[in-house]
């Protein structure tokens, strides 16, 4: 399988220095996140692994600005979200930079049931004011459902489900893929299927940051981050 | 895709929710239409009534104006009577064009509540009454044994011209000594779809004989020489000057008077009507809202992948008054398909607040009062989705997407 070259010199997709999360439960702190300093260049194929509760998905939020760090400095597609723990970014401003430059992929799909496949990945056009519907079924295309557009999802295999999922996370032609667990709900063929398309998408050039606590799918993948309680334990590429 | 293609996708996921939701806001507004378009159709109604009368002022001997205006519109008995002669001074009035006397009785059989409603008129009757086309002929004289039948009254009796009309007076009739007679029937009216359909004509002088009323009449109708209202003015207070005791009146005095009634009715089943409306939007806010809660993930993912809160906030709304406009769309239909059936229950309800209503249909189609309607649904929308619209667009998307709400 070709892999993407990955220049370790030009400026990361997503940088963190330091970054912290606490969430807040009454007067109970919780720290999900403590001093995370990690970059991801562009083109890199990686992986946050750990087990459930290590922070994974927390840190996986707060790259693809769903979340903002209570603590450090977060950089994503070139724009400044935190510094030294403060905001620096609106709410406006961050929903315009997931729009435009993230890609987002969950354990659950989480497609509309009442639209087709198609309809399910032109979704995020919507909110951008566009509407491409030959692109859509490209994408659908190149994920092995040229054949299932007007399918709905009730009509398909979670595999099925989860490729039109990622159609819909590149439709808007993101620089970063974040995928949380995303073979969480798959079988091991399926999930070697979905993995396989993952590598494709990188060998094209997309920065892909996946969440897993498969140890198996870590090992195929270029670089590993190992999270823990919170904190980057060690890093294998 | 689009906003709204989206929207009517979403709300076709809960068929049967959606569509009792529609089917509440459909009857409140179905209600709200019918009242409206009654009100309009009376007030239209007895507005044509009264320029089929041909005329501006009704002189009456003195009594209720209101239970003599009735008289005149839909006819009746009315023991009142004024000297023919009296007809004399008010045709010789300044301002005063033409002048109708009639008189008028009715014969009520007890046991069916069967109307028979007799005019006596004059040819100045049918000055008043242009457009009136006979199948038949005119009375030969002032005083002939004949009639000619409205449609209605003469398809009821299956009698055409040429045929005979067979007067048999009830029993009061016979203990007032009045006459039995048989009257020919010259001419059958074509249908003029007004009050005339249900009446039975005669000569004035042939009338005052056979119930024994020589010399009386009930109501002069007056057509004025200029119908301004600063000439009608001056014409009706002409005729007042005449004194007699006589209650003089302009026509459209009496069509303001039965509209604030009928105001004072709608007052009060409007608001009926707006509590039912209150209710269909507390049922649309909660059927949204519900329909929000059970989304949540949904939203969070949207949220995810960019959807912004206004993006949220306008996909929310637009579906609330998507949901109200077509329930408003609905209820017209109703309203306007089952029109006969509403009104039927409508003229049964209000039977004792007007005692005549007009027979033209009352709820028809009014671009006006469907576009009050549909904007009102509109409304409707607007308000009832803005709280459910606000709590979908605060969600936080990774809060949604792991449940915690």
């Amino acid at each position: 399988m070709a892999e993407a070259a990955v220049d370790q010199t030009a400026t990361p997709v997503a940088e963190a220095s330091g970054l912290g999360k606490i969430y807040r439960r009454g007067a109970e702190e919780i720290h999900a996140l403590r001093e995370i300093s990690v970059a991801f260049a562009p083109g890199a194929f990686s992986c946050v692994l750990g087990p459930s509760g290590a922070g994974k998905s927390t840190l996986l939020n707060l790259l693809g600005v769903m979340d903002v760090p209570t603590a450090g400095t977060l950089r994503v597609a070139g724009a400044t979200i935190a510094e030294g723990g403060r905001l620096r970014l609106s709410e406006g401003g961050r929903d315009k930079l997931r729009r435009e430059n993230i890609g987002f992929i969950f354990t659950e799909f989480f497609l509309l049931p009442t639209l087709t496949a198609v309809e399910n990945v032109q979704l995020p056009l919507l909110w951008a004011d566009k509407d491409d519907r030959a692109y859509a079924a490209e994408l659908l295309e190149r994920v092995g459902l040229g054949h299932r557009l007007t399918h709905r999802p009730t009509e398909m295999s979670g595999g099925e489900m989860q490729r039109v999922a990622i159609a819909r996370a590149l439709i808007n032609r993101p620089r970063l893929l974040l995928a949380d667990e995303p073979t969480g709900n798959v079988d091991t063929t399926t999930r070697d299927g979905i993995f396989d398309l993952f590598r494709e998408l990188n060998a094209d050039g997309l920065t892909i940051v996946l969440a897993t606590h498969d140890r198996e799918l870590a090992a195929r993948m270029d670089r590993v981050v190992h999270v823990r309680e919170g904190r980057v334990v060690e890093e294998t590429a | 895709m689009e906003y709204l293609r989206l929207a009517v996708k979403n709300l076709l996921r809960r068929k049967t929710r959606t569509l009792l939701t529609l089917v509440g806001i459909g009857v409140a507004i179905a209600v709200l239409y019918s009242l409206l378009e009654f009100q309009r159709g009376y007030e239209r109604g007895l507005n044509a009534e009264i320029n089929q009368l041909g005329a501006q002022i009704m002189v009456v001997p003195k009594g209720c104006p209101y239970e003599a205006a009735t008289i005149v519109l839909h006819g009746g008995k009315w023991p009142r009577y004024m000297e023919e002669s009296y007809f004399e001074k008010i045709i010789a009035t300044p301002g005063v064009s033409q002048a109708a006397p009639i008189l008028m009785d009715a014969m009520i059989n007890p046991a069916t509540h069967d109307n028979k409603i007799f005019l006596g008129i004059t040819e100045a009757y049918g000055a008043l009454r242009p457009a009136w086309q006979i199948d038949g002929a005119a009375f030969s004289g002032p005083a002939a044994r004949e009639v000619i039948l409205g449609t209605s009254i003469a398809e009821k009796l299956r009698l055409k011209p040429g045929d005979t009309f067979r007067l048999r007076q009830d029993a009061a009739g016979r203990a007032a000594g009045k006459d039995d007679a048989d009257l020919t029937v010259v001419g059958v009216l074509a249908r003029t779809r007004s009050q005339d359909d249900g009446f039975i004509f005669m000569p004035l002088h042939t009338l005052q004989t056979l119930f024994k009323l020589p010399g009386k009449i009930v109501v002069v109708l007056v057509r004025a020489e200029n119908i301004d209202a600063p000439s009608l003015e001056r014409t009706t207070q002409a005729l007042r000057d005449l004194g007699g005791n006589m209650n003089i009146f302009p026509l459209s005095e009496l069509l303001n008077n039965a509209a604030q009634l009928m105001q004072v009715t709608k007052v009060f089943v409007l608001a009926i009507v707006l509590v039912a409306i209150a209710i269909g939007a507390a049922g649309v806010l909660n059927t949204i809202l519900m329909a929000v809660f059970e989304r949540m993930q949904e939203i969070g993912m949207m949220k995810a992948i960019g959807a912004s809160p206004a993006d949220i906030f306008a996909l929310i709304w637009t579906e609330t008054v998507l949901l109200c406009a077509a329930g408003g769309l609905f209820g017209i239909g109703i309203a306007v398909t089952s029109a006969r059936g509403i009104e039927w229950f409508l003229r049964r309800a209000m039977a004792s607040q007007f005692s005549q209503l007009p027979e033209t249909a009352l709820i028809g189609v009014s671009p006006g009062v469907i576009l009050l309607c549909i904007g009102l649904s509109v409304a409707l929308g607007v308000l009832a989705g803005f709280y459910p619209a606000w709590r979908a667009s605060a969600v936080k998307p990774i809060e949604a997407i792991r449940g915690a709400n």
